[in-house]
């Protein structure tokens, strides 16, 4: 009794191991998908026409820092622009929450109530040469030179000396809007502005912020495909692109296809079907085991100098293809010794038998019996090459590339170097991005295993048969 | 008209200069993995030389102090060797005792049809992108542990080599799966006649008699987490730190080769040196590591087949 006890116990032991396995594997997919969600509302604020960036002041007398968001660049003719908002312009409530940082915008659009398109209040603080005109440091502190029209009906004058604006200090020219930025930030009273005029301490209510509505078009798929489609903008998250990535993929997994393919089977074909049985076929054997296990920042450095720099092809599409088809062409050569290899002996003493010499023996009745399993084997090789970035990184860091490469000679960056490039940054926005981008990578190796699968039963069955 | 007798020679002198074209091409095809292996010795001994010859070679090993960028420079590279051990310490403390588990469990327990669907399941796990991996860590997995670790640093060695820990189980269980399915079914029941259940017919027959596969398997998951990159240059930092401490940020070995490669200040020939140094004592590791768990493994199937 004892004993089947244990028995039992060990066997729900060794099955929880593969089910953890498993189940990190589901966990990773669901936060990740988790963690891009929120581009939708992120490309909706950028759909409305502003791109945002955390703009931080030091409060004076204190250590701490207040955060703001200025609007950082507004598209000619969108909705933003023709509201009114400016470059420059501090954005300060979106919907009814306070926006000290991007991500609050971002989430204000994302949880606001409604359907696709959704219209929501917007106040912000224009920028400084419209909020309050121009100012000049004296020695005494920052004295107001020209008045703007808003500063003037807000109660400004010429020769004004400005002390605080809320509770926050004035020190300095850029810093007085700043101030007023910091302490309009709630957007609903005024703010109390400290002067002195003419020796004269005055408090002022003014409120410098205006208001207008804003639609946003909340839309996931749209979000999707222009994410999939547009050049990167490197600065701002909200109209970040995975379009020259995905073509950089795309172009650097040809290269390598090209010449990974046809010598990682001429390789199989060799040790499987030629090589005498020798130390030197064993030799081989043991290194293209070893060459698939080698650390892949290893092959970055052999693409670096071989490639990049001894062939003078730089950080070219062809040194990329050229450093990965080094990197899977031992995998190439398994994957395919295993296809080969389960081709029945009786095909190839058939076809010996009826005078066909040993090419002509593999070249009409070996490899198409084997292609099926060939190419599962390729379709998986190439898959983890589609994934991997080391190699790449080493190649030299094609982390700022905005634009489709056109050529063998462009420089270029893929998918997985895209992610860890967004990955690392510590901005608002960026870790959203790069969730989408594996979103969209995990899903393209997904359907390419499906593939090989597919592709393995189908063909499997028949050979069995 | 042309007859058959004299058309033939002409036909069979075509095919015999084919099959020789043939035979040459693809013997140049086979020679290429001893063509790579010879190029990546030649040119790392070569790149390292300047650097070796500079750094004595027990600085280098024995040093504490990396900091090949600074004034003064150093160049020992144990706390590199140090944050690799680390990661990988516990990335097999992960992956050996789950992917040895799943591998049993897969060859000794799971009805045929449930195996067929876990283990393209569990090689799924070997399909994820590295830099996803390390994504995951980063941005899930630390503050997840940060809820139960409040020292937890924002990079760290421990869920660096967690995660990969969790990588690397599909290589454990493959590999240790396909050499207890390829123990002979005579061992199994012998143990069946002798009385045994499953589960000690499991752990005292058929285990040991797999133990240098298996024993080749953890050779093998050690050289992936010994060669990560990804993982480790998202989570675990990049900071130097002696001696290791898994909750803080870490440099591992292949970390620093990016690092360098990757840095903002223009690498001098001489550290590039240093990176082919490392990259040396990579290789070098790996293709020992790699040759043992091959031959182990060849040993293993002329045992049994």
């Amino acid at each position: 009794m004892r004993r089947k006890l244990v028995g039992w116990g060990f066997a729900a032991v060794a099955g929880m191991a593969l089910g953890i396995g498993l189940l990190v594997l589901i966990v990773l997919i669901a936060t990740t998908a988790l963690q891009a969600a929120p581009i939708t509302a992120m490309r909706a604020v950028a759909g409305a026409g502003i791109s945002l960036s955390l703009r931080s002041m030091e409060v004076p007398g204190t250590r701490e820092a207040a955060g703001y968001v200025t609007v950082a660049q507004v598209e000619a003719g969108s909705p933003a622009a023709e509201l009114g908002l400016a470059r420059g312009d501090a954005l300060l409530v979106v919907g009814s929450v306070p926006v000290e940082r991007p991500s609050q915008a971002w989430e204000a659009v994302r949880g606001a109530p409604g359907g696709r398109g959704v219209v929501l209040p917007v106040a912000w603080l224009p920028r400084a040469e419209v909020a309050l005109g121009t100012l000049r440091a004296t020695p005494g502190g920052v004295t107001v030179a020209t008045p703007s029209p808003m500063a003037q009906a807000g109660g400004l004058a010429p020769g004004d000396l400005l002390l605080s604006a809320g509770s926050i200090p004035i020190t300095g020219t850029r810093q007085a809007w700043e101030a007023l930025a910091v302490a309009a930030r709630t957007g609903g009273a005024p703010v109390e502005v400290k002067l002195n005029r003419a020796g004269e301490e005055i408090r002022l209510l003014w409120d410098p912020v205006r208001r207008g509505e804003l639609r946003f078009v909340r839309d996931p798929l749209r979000a999707w495909w222009g994410f999939l489609t547009t050049l990167n903008e490197p600065r701002y998250p909200e109209r970040a692109g995975l379009l020259p990535a995905l073509v950089g993929s795309l172009y650097v997994v040809l290269v390598m296809a090209a010449v990974a393919f046809p010598l990682g089977i001429a390789g199989a074909v060799y040790l499987e079907e030629y090589a005498p049985t020798n130390l030197l076929t064993r030799t081989i054997e043991v290194l293209v085991a070893n060459l698939a296990g080698t650390p892949s920042a290893v092959v970055g450095i052999i693409g670096l100098e071989v490639f990049a720099r001894a062939l003078g092809a730089g950080r070219s599409v062809l040194a990329g293809g050229l450093t990965l088809a080094v990197l899977i062409l031992p995998t190439m050569v398994v994957a395919s010794r295993e296809a080969l290899r389960a081709v029945p002996r009786t095909l190839r003493e058939a076809a010996l038998a009826l005078g066909a010499t040993r090419w002509e023996t593999v070249r009409h009745h070996v490899l198409p019996y084997a292609l099926p399993g060939i190419l599962t084997g390729t379709i998986l090789s190439f898959s983890r090459a589609l994934g991997e970035a080391a190699p790449l990184l080493l190649l030299g860091a094609f982390l700022f590339v905005t634009y489709v490469p056109q050529g063998l000679g462009d420089s270029f960056t893929v998918v997985p170097l895209q992610i860890f490039e967004w990955a690392t940054r510590p901005q608002d926005g960026f870790a959203t991005v790069a969730a989408a981008a594996i979103v969209v990578l995990v899903t393209l190796l997904l359907l390419l295993n499906a593939v090989a699968i597919l592709l393995r039963n189908r063909f499997g069955r028949r050979w069995a048969g | 008209m042309a007859t058959p007798s004299r058309s033939l020679p002409r036909a069979a002198r075509g095919r015999s200069r084919r099959e020789r074209l043939a035979t040459w091409g693809l013997t140049l095809a086979g020679l290429l993995a001893v063509a790579i292996t010879l190029t990546i010795i030649a040119l790392f001994v070569h790149g390292s030389l300047p650097f070796l010859r500079t750094v004595p070679l027990g600085e280098f090993l024995g040093g504490t102090r990396w900091a090949p960028i600074h004034e003064p420079a150093g160049y020992g590279i144990l706390p590199l060797i140090g944050a690799t051990l680390v990661t990988t310490g516990i990335a097999l403390g992960v992956a050996v005792p789950l992917g040895l588990l799943a591998a049993v469990f897969l060859s000794a327990y799971a009805p045929s049809p449930v195996r067929r669907v876990l283990k393209p399941a569990l090689e799924l796990l070997a399909g994820v992108p590295t830099v996803v991996y390390g994504f995951f860590a980063l941005r899930f997995v630390t503050p997840l542990l940060q809820g139960f670790i409040p020292s937890l640093g924002f990079w760290n060695g421990l869920s660096a080599g967690l995660v990969m820990g969790v990588m690397i189980i599909p290589y454990m269980a493959s590999l240790s799966e396909d050499v207890l399915y390829a123990v002979p079914r005579s061992l199994w029941e012998g143990a069946y006649a002798l009385g045994a259940t499953r589960f000690e017919a499991v752990t005292r027959v058929v285990i040991p008699a797999a133990l240098s596969g298996i024993g080749a398997a953890f050779i093998l998951a050690l050289t992936r987490a010994v060669g990560e990159t990804m993982i480790v240059a998202l989570a675990a930092g990049r900071t130097p730190t002696w001696p290791p401490d898994p909750r803080q940020p870490l440099l591992t070995l292949t970390t620093a080769i990016v690092n360098i490669a990757t840095g903002d200040h223009e690498a001098t020939a001489f550290i590039w040196s240093a990176v082919f140094a490392i990259g040396l004592l990579l290789f070098l590791t790996t293709l020992v590591l790699n040759t043992v768990s091959y031959l182990v493994i060849q040993r293993f199937r002329e045992k049994y087949a």
